[in-house]
């Protein structure tokens, strides 16, 4: 229907009035219905458990089955358990892991895997994440944490972690023809959040600087709707939406799936688009 | 991703705002209009486009893709609407009536208010003789004999929906004949 026709259609001032009331009964942005909200320990601690779970799915046989980067499941469960000894040391303060590489500096733990029992490493990746959850319990939120090359307030460093043990979680699933998981809705909120918080300096860092107006509307458990601005200079009114699914694009931030491969819907300049959803994949440590 | 519909109702639940601004472009007139037939008053119909709107926006997941379109949705909650509030608005004229009642039987009338009422009570009570048997029968029950329309039907050997049907034509039908004997009068 035409504007004009519409407005013969109805009464002057119906539809201002009706959206106002609307919004005012709910207010844009939020999701509804909206998911319990955790903490990001706790997110990081359910993303734990799903993994540990996953773990427990396997056979001796299914553990040497190749993973990612050359891994094969024993060896990425070892990088795991590595990253959490960095993420102690820089919960600690030590200088040494903030600027080091996510991948070199967990590889010793994941090579020392190498002929153990699956059990073992297992039991070594678990006793080191419950080590990491033992120590933020207490811990104040807001603390900085530099640990391979970031220095984020460690909430959202645990956010962030609950990403990565998400997205190998799925590497091995892939690995041993088990299907995908997907977090509950409370936290894949926080970690769709993450996400889009950190999406303006993923887009400055792939060097796409001419202003743009994003409106991003992630539907499904754990989405929400954004209005961001990106690139340098005063925003511009020409605006990119993007409307894809919550999971898809925590995927997609995860690299592991590319903006083509992403079920979206897209209105304005689709290049520009495309190009943030590709600086969104280069948010992943991998 | 999902169908339009879908997909539209998908992007209200992550609370997406042209969403809704779209939602109520493309399904605002046929939602309007449906309240306006059953409401036949404008005003009314209004209120009752706002309260479908607000209640798909605050609940988009009560909508389901599944059982049918989302105008289809929308029309329904717009007809239910209206149809509670044509029901609270019976209602509501049934308590003024019955309290009007008791007011009157609580307060004693002037003189001039004797005349002006035993007048208008007799041409009432012309009109209800000019009433078909059926409708001259529950009207005196439940307006001349104090009962609840509940219990003239009761009384009267029907459902109470046959009741209440035929003491809406009845009212109507007195109406026309009372503006005319009044006014004739006056």
């Amino acid at each position: 229907m035409t504007a004009a026709g519409r407005d013969q259609a109805l009464p002057v001032g119906l539809r201002e009035r009706v959206l106002a009331a609307s919004l005012q009964a709910r207010a844009a942005g939020r999701p509804e219905p909206a998911a319990p909200e955790i903490s990001p320990a706790e997110a990081f601690s359910r993303a734990a458990d799903a993994f540990h779970g996953t773990l427990g799915l396997l056979d001796d046989r299914q553990w040497k089955v190749p993973a990612l980067r050359g891994l094969d499941v024993q060896g990425l469960v070892g990088h795991l358990a590595g990253v959490e000894e960095d993420v102690q040391r820089g919960l600690a303060g030590d200088p040494g892991v903030a600027g080091a590489n996510h991948i070199e500096s967990t590889q010793p733990a994941a090579d020392r895997q190498a002929g153990r029992p699956p059990a073992q490493t297992r039991a070594e990746w678990r006793h080191a994440a419950d080590r990491t959850i033992d120590l933020v319990r207490a811990a104040d939120l807001r603390t900085e944490v530099a640990v391979h090359g970031i220095r984020v307030p460690l909430g959202l460093l645990l956010v962030i972690r609950a990403f990565e043990l998400w997205v190998h979680d799925n590497d091995i699933r892939a690995a041993v023809a088990l299907p995908p998981s997907v977090p509950d809705a409370s936290t894949l909120t926080l970690m769709t959040s993450a996400a889009v918080g950190l999406l303006p300096f993923a887009v400055t860092r792939a060097g796409l600087s001419d202003p743009l107006s994003l409106h991003l509307v992630l539907t499904g458990p754990g989405g929400g709707a954004w209005d961001i601005a990106v690139g340098q200079g005063p925003p511009a009114p020409a605006a990119v939406a993007i409307v894809t699914d919550a999971v898809g694009f925590c995927r997609l931030a995860g690299n592991r799936i590319t903006p083509a491969g992403l079920d979206s819907h897209v209105t304005g300049d689709e290049d520009r688009a495309t190009a943030v959803l590709a600086a969104v994949a280069t948010l992943a440590l991998d | 991703m999902k169908g339009t519909d879908g997909l539209l109702a998908a992007r209200l639940a992550a609370g997406d705002e042209p969403a809704l601004a779209e939602a109520f472009d493309r399904f605002g007139p046929a939602v309007y209009h449906a309240a306006l037939r059953v409401l036949r008053n404008e005003t009314a119909a209004q209120d009752v486009v706002q309260d479908v709107f607000v209640e798909l926006w605050c609940h988009p997941d009560r909508y389901d893709p599944a059982l049918g379109t989302l105008p289809a949705y929308l029309i329904v909650i717009a007809r239910n609407r209206a149809v509670d509030m044509v029901r609270s608005e019976l209602r509501r004229v049934a308590r003024q009536d019955r309290s009007g009642r008791l007011a009157a039987e609580e307060s004693p009338p002037s003189p001039a208010e004797e005349v002006i009422a035993s007048h208008v009570a007799a041409a009432v009570r012309a009109a209800v003789q000019l009433l078909p048997d059926s409708q001259r029968r529950i009207v005196e029950l439940a307006y001349f004999g104090g009962l609840t329309f509940k219990e003239a039907a009761k009384v009267a050997g029907i459902p109470e929906g046959t009741a209440k049907s035929r003491i809406r034509l009845a009212l109507a039908k007195l109406e026309d004949e009372l503006d005319a004997s009044l006014l004739e009068s006056s």
